[in-house]
């Protein structure tokens, strides 16, 4: 025991973008190679960051690797960028990238971090989607062995997920998988496409801008590249189809803040028990109601 | 038309933040911790938070334990995020730990082994009665009782290191010779796990892995759910010195130590494939700080991983995938912490299924009616 | 995709440089065939692209021997024959006399990345490229790019999953062939 040792007081230095250089460049390889295999789980390292595993330290890691004082980051979870856990992983990327500039109008965002949600504004060539990822294998569900899941996907080799999608038919007369809805990305690789709705599924599909998919603490990065074949599972006779919001009548539901008929919606009670609809995705919803009052 | 406010995350963190530090703090006439209080008298606290925290900064230890108000997986992710932020300036070469400097060292295959069996400071022998004069203890007479015990101890003095029980059971052929390993060994930190792993990999995962879990499942290898039925040949628990090589003349040197404890256990004999003699089967936990019932476990854990590794597992303590993926804490406290995240998004998706699913139903069992 | 910051005066051995150049690289194996610019980086391309990705966890193969040995310890990469390394670096006005790694079917990722320096992009012979990452179809113009490149890739690529991935470059600009991207290579 060193009795001579002393606690350095100060803050420890951290490196710009937390993470360290070898780091990063580890992400960084596994992100060109998962680009060149799309819809691979690409194995990484996966370095602990201060918040939990399950909290978006894969995303996180992904997003510290790619940016620089260059860009503007959106953070949303849920779609929106007011919730706790964005607010949370907002603020550390500002506190450890100085220069980065943060923004929750999604066309302004060179990057965007997301739980949850593809925003519903059409993404560009000149903008990048991570997602958060809990779940990286849409194989887990049908094989707890990682090492079986592997020599599965390198054959795509689906049947039993298959099999499993067919047992829900004919219980239920439905494919009852809500989010998390397996994709056939580039004819090969199924994903997970992380807990995204339905609703999301096809803005993977020839997609303008790059999408990352993190998961930290599965310590796995897939991608799905622009302009990829990206193919909900489905059958000739049971087709893909996304949310329904229609009300009893037949009627597509609208956002009661901002009267939009084609975004998802979230669901909730108010005080009196009444439901109320609003638009998940918050920037949209704060958009159209601006321009509303401007027109 | 009335609307829900969108905005408030940032002030609920915030608020989150000062009501846990309200709680830390306490009443107004409370005295905060200090670090030192926290590193003698919580020991073994400390000792596990730097386990399995995966870095051996003792004082580090008790200011998370400190800050995270006891929470050891807390505080043991708090140490391990730290790591994270702190570059690699090098490796050192493979310790000795026949040369840790023992404060406890007991055999229970041999009733006596050369250099003693030393029981050293453990609870093992204690009775749990609950020390009722510990409540109101006196500052003064807390201050004598290291005082007493050096005054007291011995004036002969005990050998710098003792010898390894395992060598002896090597010189007498009932195991393996030891062999030498080429290569680096596996880095966890660097490379993620792809099965199958090597051991050195399986090590690795274990030494900083939550102690509760790799008790559980040792303990149902211990049970019957496997057949490890181990011995423990050797347990140490002491100060292994850190020897790196001097930058000019290449002479290794002391530049430190990690208290450690270390655990070989002999298990059921096995023969070799090519039919040679048969030999006793190995064992083998270490972790930094005192934490003697993590070795023990690991090194059950490592017994049976390789019998997994080789035979196939019969049961979930031999199947490494099970074993090292679900043992490490600061990943498994992590995701059970997720739950508690927002995830009305996708529970919207499920009630959408379930409505669709639902209604369907209703129009079969209305069509089943009008049929009757 | 990316603002086009001037690197000059940044050493390619600085985060912030790497950071950028990294960004580049990511658009170039997202969008296959768009030329990217390294010019501003101070050295060629070859050297700004390989100290941006590698470091002492990857080995390298150097067979036309392209890296100057001060360069070489600077990566800290490991060497490693052509047929193992995860990098290979080679002269592309050279016919391959190696087969790269291609990686398997459990574990694809370790197909060889390969740095081909070829004599100049943006001109030559035009491939036209199809697949993830082109809307339809695009153009990339080479020159010293020798063609059994072109024939030998076709084989190591026809097993998808496996295959390895090729970024060219000439000394300023690069772009690159993810394994995914199909060369239909046009009359001249």
């Amino acid at each position: 025991m060193n009795n001579t040792y002393e606690l350095p007081l100060d803050e420890a230095g951290y490196a710009f973008g937390f993470m360290d250089e070898y780091a990063k460049k580890e992400v960084r390889r596994a992100i060109l190679k998962a680009i060149c295999i799309p819809g691979y789980q690409t194995p990484y390292a996966s370095r602990e960051m201060p918040m939990g595993r399950g909290f978006g330290t894969g995303g996180l890691q992904l997003t510290l690797s790619l940016v620089g004082a260059d860009d503007t980051l959106k953070v949303i979870d849920q779609g929106s960028d007011d919730s706790v856990n964005a607010v949370n992983l907002r603020q550390f990327v500002q506190m450890t990238c100085p220069g980065v500039e943060v923004t929750e109008k999604t066309e302004a965002a060179t990057l965007i971090q997301s739980r949850h949600r593809i925003p519903e504004k059409p993404l560009t060539e000149a903008q990048i989607l991570v997602l958060q990822v809990p779940y990286p294998d849409a194989l887990v569900v049908v094989e707890p062995s990682e090492a079986r899941r592997k020599t599965m996907h390198g054959e795509a080799d689906y049947s039993r997920l298959l099999v499993k999608l067919y047992e829900d038919i004919v219980k239920f007369d439905e494919i009852t998988i809500s989010h998390r809805y397996p994709t056939r990305i580039h004819g090969h690789y199924i994903i997970d496409p992380s807990p995204i709705p339905r609703w999301d599924v096809p803005k993977l599909h020839q997609s303008k801008a790059l999408i990352l998919l993190g998961a930290g603490r599965e310590k796995k990065i897939y991608a799905v590249p622009p302009y990829t074949l990206a193919e909900p599972l489905a059958f000739e006779d049971v087709v893909f189809s996304v949310e329904d919001f229609r009300d009893a009548l037949g009627n597509r539901r609208t956002c009661s803040r901002c009267g939009a008929a084609d975004s998802f919606l979230d669901e909730f009670s108010d005080e009196t028990g009444k439901k109320i609809y609003q638009c998940s995705d918050s920037a949209y919803c704060n958009e159209r109601l601006a321009s509303e009052k401007t027109a | 038309m009335g609307y829900v406010a969108i905005k408030g995350g940032k002030a609920a963190i915030e608020g989150a933040a000062a009501a846990t530090d309200m709680l830390r703090a306490g009443s107004e006439y409370a005295e905060p911790l200090v670090l030192d209080a926290i590193e003698g008298q919580l020991r073994l606290l400390v000792s596990r938070v730097v386990s399995e925290g995966g870095l051996y900064h003792p004082k580090l230890a008790a200011l998370a334990i400190k800050q995270f108000q006891g929470d050891t997986l807390e505080a043991a992710f708090a140490l391990r995020a730290y790591r994270s932020t702190k570059p690699r300036l090098l490796e050192t070469p493979p310790q000795n730990t026949a040369h840790m400097r023992v404060i406890r060292r007991i055999s229970s295959a041999f009733k006596d082994i050369p250099g003693g069996q030393m029981l050293g400071p453990t609870y093992d022998y204690a009775l749990r009665l609950l020390d009722l004069g510990l409540v109101d203890e006196n500052p003064e007479d807390f201050r004598a009782i290291a005082r007493r015990f050096l005054a007291d101890a011995p004036d002969s003095e005990l050998p710098d290191s003792f010898p390894k029980v395992l060598d002896a059971l090597r010189a007498e052929g009932l195991l393996p010779p030891l062999k030498p390993v080429a290569g680096a060994p596996f880095d966890i930190t660097r490379q993620p796990l792809i099965f199958p792993v090597p051991r050195a990999a399986a090590l690795a995962t274990m030494a900083r892995a939550e102690t509760g879990s790799l008790l559980a499942i040792a303990y149902s290898n211990m049970r019957g759910y496997g057949d490890v039925h181990p011995t423990i040949a050797e347990l140490r628990v002491g100060y292994v010195p850190v020897m790196l090589p001097h930058p000019v003349t290449g002479e290794p040197m002391e530049v430190g130590e990690v208290l450690m404890t270390e655990c070989e256990v002999v298990a059921m004999f096995e023969g070799d494939e090519h039919g040679s003699r048969p030999t006793f089967t190995l064992g083998y936990g270490a972790c930094f700080g005192h934490n003697e019932v993590k070795a023990i476990s690991m090194a059950i854990l490592d017994r049976a991983l390789q019998k997994g590794m080789t035979d196939g597992a019969t049961n979930p303590s031999e199947d490494p995938e099970f074993v090292l993926l679900h043992v490490d804490g600061v990943d498994s406290m992590g995701f059970a912490s997720h739950y508690k995240m927002p995830h009305y998004v996708t529970f919207q998706s499920d009630m959408d299924r379930l409505r669709t699913t639902q209604t369907k139903t209703g129009n079969d069992t209305a069509r089943q009616k009008d049929s009757v | 995709m990316t603002a086009m910051t001037d690197l000059t005066a940044l050493s390619i051995w600085q985060a912030h440089t790497q950071q950028r150049l990294f960004r580049r690289l990511l658009e170039a194996f997202a969008y296959p065939g768009r030329l990217l610019d390294a010019a501003d980086s101070g050295t060629t391309a070859r050297l700004a692209i390989l100290a941006t990705l590698l470091d002492g966890e990857v080995d390298l193969a150097d067979p036309h021997g392209l890296i100057a040995p001060e360069d070489g310890l600077r990566l800290m990469t490991s060497a490693a024959a052509p047929e193992q390394a995860r990098f290979v670096v080679a002269d592309a006005a050279r016919a391959p006399d190696f087969t790269p790694t291609q990686g398997s079917l459990e574990s694809p990722e370790f197909g060889a990345t390969l740095l081909l320096e070829v004599e100049q992009l943006g001109t030559g012979s035009p491939l036209l490229l199809t697949g993830p990452g082109i809307a339809a179809q695009t153009r990339l113009a080479v020159q010293g790019l020798h063609p059994e490149w072109i024939a030998r890739r076709a084989d190591w690529v026809s097993a998808y999953p496996l295959g390895v991935d090729i970024i060219l470059c000439d000394a300023t600009h690069f772009a690159a062939l993810p394994r995914t991207t199909q060369i239909i290579r046009e009359a001249l």
